[in-house]
C-alpha cells in the first residue's frame, strides 16, 4: 500500500521532468500461430527496439510507411497494448534518468545489489507497466490519444455529450449539470457548440468528428496526448482546421504531443523533433529543420524524394524499389539494405538477399531446390542441375548481382548442383548521435 | 525550319479525345435531388494528362465514372450534358465524335475497357480475390479481343472455339472442351492468351510475371495490385485512361514508382489521362493541365504552371495555402473555414460563396459562369466578371 501511494506521490511532483515518456528500447513482437494446436512458429517484430524520449511541451513527429510500426509503438506508449520487451517510463526525473543510464551502461548480470535495487525503485514508480492504482490512474488520465478513424473510435450508439463526458464521469470530475457544463466548454475549445451536445457521431462530418475526439482527449486536462493521423482521413482544408486547432490547445494548455503520421508535410509543420521508422525500428531522429534540410539517412532522403512537395519549383519524384521486407523475417545489419540505392558491402549482405535475387531470374528460382541455411549468413542452395548451380555461382562471382553484395560475398563455391556461399557476417546497426542530437543508425554517416 | 525557336509558335488546335459538356449528373436523395454534378464543361486534349483535382463529394468521381457509364442508376440520373468522345480512328476518318451518354449498353460494352480505361481508388478492392492474377487480366483480351486471338491461330475458328473464347460456353461445351481434339486446341488458345497477358504484365515492370499470374490478389502488395490493375487497363491500348486516386491507398516511395510508370507508359502508348486526385501538390508533379472542381462544379481551369503560379479563383487558393509546406509556420496554416454546402436542390449561386471571405450579394443570387482570363485560364468568379484585367480586384494571397 505504501509503495503504491509512494509510486503515486513521484508520478504526481512534476517539477524536475526530464521527459513525459521515455522509451528504451522498446519491443512488441506478435506471435504467429499455426495448426489446431496453435503453436507460435514465429514473431512479427512490430516494433523492435525503439528508443526516445518526449521532453515537455513538445512534438515529436513519428514517420514511416505503413506496416512499420508507428501505430503499433503509439498504441504501446499509450498503454493500450502490453510490449514483450524493454521499458517505457511515464515522468522520469532528471536525476533519474541520469542514473538509469548509468546502470544500463552495465551490462545485466554485472550489476550490484544496490543497482539493482535502485533499478526497481525506478521502475516501480514510473514505468508504466509496473504503475498501479493510483498511480496508473495518474498515468492514463495523462496519456490520452486521438485515433486515426473517427468513424470506429467514436460509439455510434452515444450522444456527443455521453461520449465527451465520459472521462469525467469516470474519474468522478462531475456529474449532472456540471458534467454538461464541462463537456459544452471543451466543446467550445474546439469549435463545436452548445448545439451539438444531444447529437449522434454520424450526423458530423469527418472534420468535426475528429474534433470531438479531440475534446474527449482533452477532457481529463492531459499532459500528453498520442496523435495517430488525427488528420489522414480529412480533406486538405478540414485538415489545416485541425492542425491549427491542435497547434492552438497546445499553446494553450501546454500540451506535448506525439503525431504520428506518414505525411512528410504534415509532421514537418507540427514537429519540433522527428523519428523516422523503417521496419519497427527508428532509423534517424533529429530537429525537424535539421532532418528536412539534412537526412543523414538514404531512407530518409527517399521518403523525401518520393514526397510531392507543393511548394518547390522544381522537384522530380522518385520512388523505391522492391517492397518493405517480412517483419516476422527483417533482413540483417540495416533493415533497409534490400532496397537502399547507396548499399555498402557492410550493410549486413545475407542469404535472403541472394534467394531474393534469384527470384527476379525465372528459370533460375524455378531451378532451385532447397536452401540449407547453417545461418543467416551461410548456407548451401541446391539447384536441379549443374548448368543452373554453375550460372548462379559464375552470376555471384562476376557482376550479374549488385556488386555490394558481391563484394559482402566472403566465399561462393559451387560443387555440382550445389552452391555453398557464405557473407561476411555484420552484427546489428545501433543509432549513433552525428552532432546535436541528430542520430541515425546509416553506417555511410556515423564514424567507423 | 520555320520559325526562330525562341519565338512562340501559333498555338496549334488540338486535336480533342474528349469533349464534357455542361454536365449534369443527379442523385435521388430521401431530402430530394441531390445535384453531385451540375453543370460541369472540360475537354481533354489528345496525349495530355489532365487533372482534376477537388476534395472529398466534389463530384469528381461521379464526373469520372460517367465517361464509362458506371453510375447506378436509380439513384444516379443522367440530367443533362453530354460527353463526346473521339476515338483515334474516329478522329483520323474525320468523323463525328460519339455520345458517350447516348449510345447503346452494347456499344458501351465495347469501348468500356478497350478505348477507355479506368484504374480505381482502391487496388484491393479492385480485383476479385478468387481469380488469379491471369484469369482476371486474360478476361480483358477475352472481352475485346477473342476475334483476333483466334483468327492468329486458326483463320477459320470453329464456333466451338469462339464461343469458348467469349467466354460464351455452356457446360456440355466445357466438357467437350476437355477430350481431344478440343483440348489441345484449347490448350493452344490458353498458351496464347497467358502470353498476352505475360506481356501486358511486363510492361508495367512486375518482375516474373509467370509466377504472379498464377497467384491470387491478397498474396500481393498494393504497389504490386495496382500495377496489375495498370496492366489491365492498358491491356488494349486504350485512348483514354482514367485513373481515379490510382496512389491514395499507397505509401509514398511506392507512389512516386507507380506515377512514375503511368508516365512512361502514357508517353509510348500515345494515351491521354484523365487523373482525378484530392492531392495538389500530386497534380502539380504530373499533369499538363489541371481543372479545380468544388461541390459540383468546375471553378477553375488552366495549364498545371498557370493555375500554380497566378491561381484565380478563391478557392483554389485557399486550397493550395492549406496544403502545410517547408513555407508555412506552425499554426498558421490558411484554413478554408465552414463545410462543403449541401447540394440538395441547391439555388443559383456560386457554391463557395458560403466560405468565400470576398463573397458579395451577386455571388449568393445568380450562378457565375467561366470567364477567360487567358487562352488557356479560365475562372468562374464575379470578381472577375468586369473583363479588363488591369480592373481586376487585386485577391491578396489568402489571409485565414
Amino acid at each position: 500500500m505504501t509503495a503504491v501511494s509512494s509510486a503515486a506521490g513521484a508520478l504526481a511532483e512534476t517539477s524536475s521532468e526530464r521527459s513525459v515518456i521515455s522509451l528504451r528500447g522498446v519491443e512488441k513482437h506478435f506471435p504467429i500461430k499455426e495448426g489446431a494446436m496453435q503453436r507460435v512458429v514465429g514473431q512479427v517484430r512490430a516494433v523492435d527496439g525503439v528508443s526516445f524520449e518526449v521532453r515537455p511541451g513538445e512534438t515529436v513527429g513519428l514517420v514511416g510507411e505503413s506496416g512499420c510500426g508507428k501505430t503499433t509503438l503509439g498504441r504501446c506508449i499509450s498503454g493500450l497494448t502490453p510490449t514483450t520487451g524493454g521499458k517505457i517510463y511515464f515522468r522520469l526525473g532528471d536525476e533519474d534518468a541520469t542514473r538509469l543510464d548509468e546502470i544500463e551502461a552495465v551490462p545485466e548480470e554485472d550489476r550490484n545489489s544496490e543497482q539493482r535495487a535502485e533499478v526497481e525503485r525506478i521502475d516501480s514508480g514510473h514505468r508504466i507497466d509496473q504503475l498501479s492504482g493510483p498511480a496508473w490512474r495518474i498515468y492514463r488520465r495523462n496519456c490520452q490519444v486521438v485515433f486515426q478513424d473517427s468513424f470506429s473510435s467514436l460509439n455510434p450508439r452515444q450522444l456527443v455529450k455521453d461520449i465527451v463526458g465520459r472521462p469525467l464521469r469516470v474519474y468522478k470530475e462531475a456529474s449532472g449539470v456540471e458534467l454538461t457544463e464541462r463537456v459544452v466548454s471543451l466543446l467550445e475549445s474546439v469549435g463545436l457548440g452548445r448545439q451539438h451536445l444531444y447529437r449522434y457521431p454520424h450526423q458530423f462530418s469527418g472534420g468535426q468528428r475528429q474534433r470531438i475526439s479531440i475534446a474527449r482527449a482533452l477532457a481529463l486536462d492531459p499532459e500528453f496526448i498520442v496523435l495517430d493521423e488525427p488528420t489522414s482521413a480529412l480533406d486538405v482544408s478540414v485538415q489545416a482546421q485541425i492542425l491549427n486547432l491542435l497547434h492552438e490547445l497546445q499553446q494553450e494548455r501546454g500540451l506535448t504531443y506525439l503525431f504520428i503520421s506518414h505525411d512528410l508535410g504534415v509532421v514537418r509543420l507540427m514537429s519540433d523533433r522527428i523519428a523516422v521508422m523503417y521496419l519497427g525500428q527508428v532509423v534517424e531522429q533529429g530537429t525537424a529543420l535539421e532532418l528536412f534540410e539534412s537526412p543523414r539517412h538514404p531512407y530518409t532522403e527517399a521518403l523525401l524524394a518520393a514526397n510531392p512537395d507543393i511548394s518547390s519549383e522544381t522537384t522530380v519524384m522518385r520512388g523505391l524499389p522492391g517492397t518493405v521486407p517480412d517483419p516476422a523475417n527483417p533482413p540483417e545489419g540495416c533493415r533497409f539494405h534490400t532496397r537502399c540505392p547507396v548499399a555498402t558491402p557492410a550493410c549486413g549482405w545475407e542469404i535472403d538477399d541472394a534467394v531474393g535475387w534469384l527470384q527476379t531470374h525465372e528459370t533460375l528460382l524455378g531451378a532451385l531446390v532447397d536452401v540449407e541455411r547453417r545461418s543467416n549468413f551461410d548456407a548451401t542452395l541446391v539447384f536441379q542441375d549443374a548448368e543452373a548451380a554453375a550460372a548462379v555461382g559464375a552470376a555471384m562471382v562476376d557482376g550479374e548481382v549488385p556488386s555490394a553484395m558481391r563484394d559482402a560475398l566472403a566465399e561462393v563455391a559451387t560443387d555440382g548442383t550445389r552452391v555453398d556461399m557464405s557473407f561476411i557476417p555484420i552484427e546489428p546497426v545501433r543509432l549513433e548521435d552525428v552532432g546535436g542530437g541528430h542520430l541515425t543508425s546509416c553506417i555511410l554517416h556515423t564514424p567507423r | 525550319m520555320t520559325s526562330a525557336p525562341d519565338v512562340d509558335p501559333q498555338p496549334i488546335p488540338r486535336s480533342l479525345v474528349a469533349a464534357v459538356k455542361d454536365l449534369r449528373v443527379h442523385f435521388q436523395a430521401k431530402a430530394g435531388l441531390v445535384h453531385a454534378v451540375d453543370g460541369v464543361s472540360f475537354e481533354i486534349r489528345d496525349g495530355e494528362t489532365l487533372g482534376l483535382v477537388g476534395e472529398t463529394g466534389c463530384g469528381k468521381s461521379v464526373t469520372a465514372r460517367s465517361f464509362i457509364r458506371l453510375i447506378p442508376s436509380p439513384p444516379g440520373v443522367y440530367a443533362g450534358g453530354e460527353i463526346d468522345f473521339w476515338s483515334t480512328e474516329a478522329r483520323r476518318a474525320g468523323q463525328r465524335p460519339i455520345d458517350l451518354l447516348q449510345i447503346p449498353q452494347s456499344e458501351m460494352l465495347r469501348i468500356r475497357g478497350d478505348r477507355i480505361a479506368m484504374i480505381f481508388q482502391d487496388p484491393g478492392k479492385a480485383l476479385n480475390p478468387a481469380l488469379t492474377i491471369g484469369r482476371q487480366v486474360a478476361e480483358v483480351f477475352l472481352q475485346h479481343r477473342s476475334g483476333e486471338i483466334l483468327t492468329a491461330l486458326d483463320p477459320n475458328p470453329p464456333a466451338l472455339l469462339r464461343r469458348a473464347a467469349r467466354q460464351r460456353s455452356s457446360t456440355f461445351e466445357r466438357l467437350l472442351l476437355k477430350v481431344p481434339p478440343w483440348r489441345g486446341k484449347m490448350a493452344k488458345l490458353t498458351r496464347r492468351l497467358d502470353d498476352l497477358v505475360a506481356k501486358a504484365l511486363t510492361e508495367t515492370q512486375i518482375p516474373n510475371p509467370r509466377k504472379i499470374m498464377d497467384s491470387y490478389p491478397h498474396e500481393l502488395s498494393g504497389g504490386m495490385k495496382q500495377r496489375v490493375l495498370i496492366a489491365q487497363a492498358l491491356a488494349c491500348n486504350p485512348d483514354l485512361l482514367i485513373a481515379d486516386e490510382p496512389t491514395t491507398a499507397l505509401d509514398v516511395t511506392i507512389q512516386a514508382r507507380i506515377l512514375e510508370l503511368i508516365s512512361e507508359l502514357q508517353a509510348r502508348l500515345e494515351t491521354s489521362v484523365l487523373y482525378i486526385s484530392h492531392d495538389l501538390s500530386l497534380v502539380k508533379e504530373i499533369c499538363d493541365r489541371v481543372a479545380v472542381m468544388y461541390a459540383g462544379r468546375i471553378v477553375e481551369t488552366g495549364t498545371t504552371e498557370e493555375i500554380f503560379s497566378n491561381p484565380l479563383h478563391p478557392y483554389t487558393r485557399g486550397l493550395m495555402a492549406a496544403v502545410p509546406s517547408a513555407a508555412h509556420k506552425r499554426g498558421e496554416l490558411a484554413a478554408i473555414e465552414g463545410n462543403v454546402p449541401e447540394l440538395v436542390e441547391p439555388p443559383p449561386s456560386c457554391r463557395f460563396s458560403s466560405r468565400c471571405p470576398f463573397a458579395v450579394e451577386i455571388c449568393r443570387t445568380t450562378d457565375p459562369r467561366a470567364i477567360p482570363i487567358s487562352e488557356e485560364h479560365s475562372v468562374a468568379c464575379f470578381a472577375y466578371e468586369t473583363g479588363d484585367p488591369t480592373e481586376l480586384p487585386v485577391l491578396e494571397h489568402w489571409v485565414s
